[in-house]
């Protein structure tokens, strides 16, 4: 009988879900820059530094992803 | 000689008795603002003066608060669970960083949501901000003397308790209605829309431009 296991497949499925979801943690980031440009309020730079930060613990988790699984 | 036209200073506002309404140097996470110091928006105009700076009052931001609360701390108590004992400590560790990455973006979306979502009271016009999602913004804006009617509604315990409300504005203007939502203090902001309005009248009376 031939052994199947599924985690290979489950890791494939987290990597291409982590690659989208950088995109869209692409997304925040340039919309946090558009936001700011429509509005400025004097909380720019931490919101921008908060969608940087996302964006890059995205990346982190994706890297972390393929290295660990 | 007297002076026939004297220019419309911001400090002719301060004097307006307004004292329930927090002004000038402000927390930017503050739901109400009179007369705040630094704050531009895009389409603004060099000379023009904001007289009122709002968005939604704070509490409206609980429910999103517990529950992304709520989804930080799931992890905690799920793992323990038998139910996953199945499957490998490795990947248990990747859906756990995915999960906080999902809770982050509710966050962060919800708080943006909240915190872009403005209504700015200039001398001259009223500014709706609107950002429905992240990739959607409308900005509409009606001329101080189009406005037709203001009226502010303040239904439910909570609103009652926390005083913040609906504020209708509707215009003759390309958009017919403006509603402020569920803004702190809105008799307040409806006083000063009006006060206003009478401002601009004076206004076109005495043949100003400002």
């Amino acid at each position: 009988m031939i052994s199947f296991s599924i985690w290979p497949i489950i890791k494939i499925f987290i990597i291409i879900f982590l690659s989208i979801y950088i995109i869209f943690a692409l997304v925040v980031v340039r919309q946090v820059q558009l936001m700011t440009k429509t509005l400025e309020v004097g909380f720019e730079n931490q919101l921008k530094f908060l969608s940087i930060m996302h964006l890059m613990a995205a990346a982190g988790v994706l890297i972390f992803a393929i290295l660990i699984l | 000689m007297p002076d026939i036209f004297v220019a419309k200073t911001p400090e002719k506002y301060k004097r307006i008795n307004y004292k329930d309404l927090p002004s000038e140097k402000h927390n930017p996470l503050s739901s109400i603002v009179f007369t705040p110091e630094n704050l531009r928006f895009e389409s603004m105009d060099r000379e023009e003066k904001v007289i009122l700076f709002l968005r939604k009052h704070f509490i409206t931001n609980i429910p999103w608060i517990i529950m992304a609360t709520f989804m930080f701390l799931i992890p905690a108590f799920v793992q323990n669970l038998s139910l996953f004992d199945s499957i490998p400590d490795n990947f248990m560790f990747a859906f756990i960083l995915i999960w906080y990455l999902i809770s982050t973006a509710y966050f962060l979306e919800s708080f943006l949501t909240w915190f872009f979502n403005v209504y700015i009271v200039t001398d001259e016009r009223v500014v709706d901000i609107d950002f429905y999602n992240l990739i959607y913004k409308e900005v509409s804006d009606a001329n101080i003397d189009r406005i037709q009617d203001v009226t502010y509604n303040m239904g439910g315990v909570v609103r009652t308790v926390f005083n913040y409300g609906d504020v209708m504005i509707q215009t003759a203007s390309e958009v017919p209605n403006f509603e402020f939502q569920a803004v702190p203090k809105p008799d307040k902001v409806a006083k000063v829309l009006q006060d206003l309005r009478i401002e601009e009248q004076q206004e076109a009376i005495e043949g100003r431009v400002r």
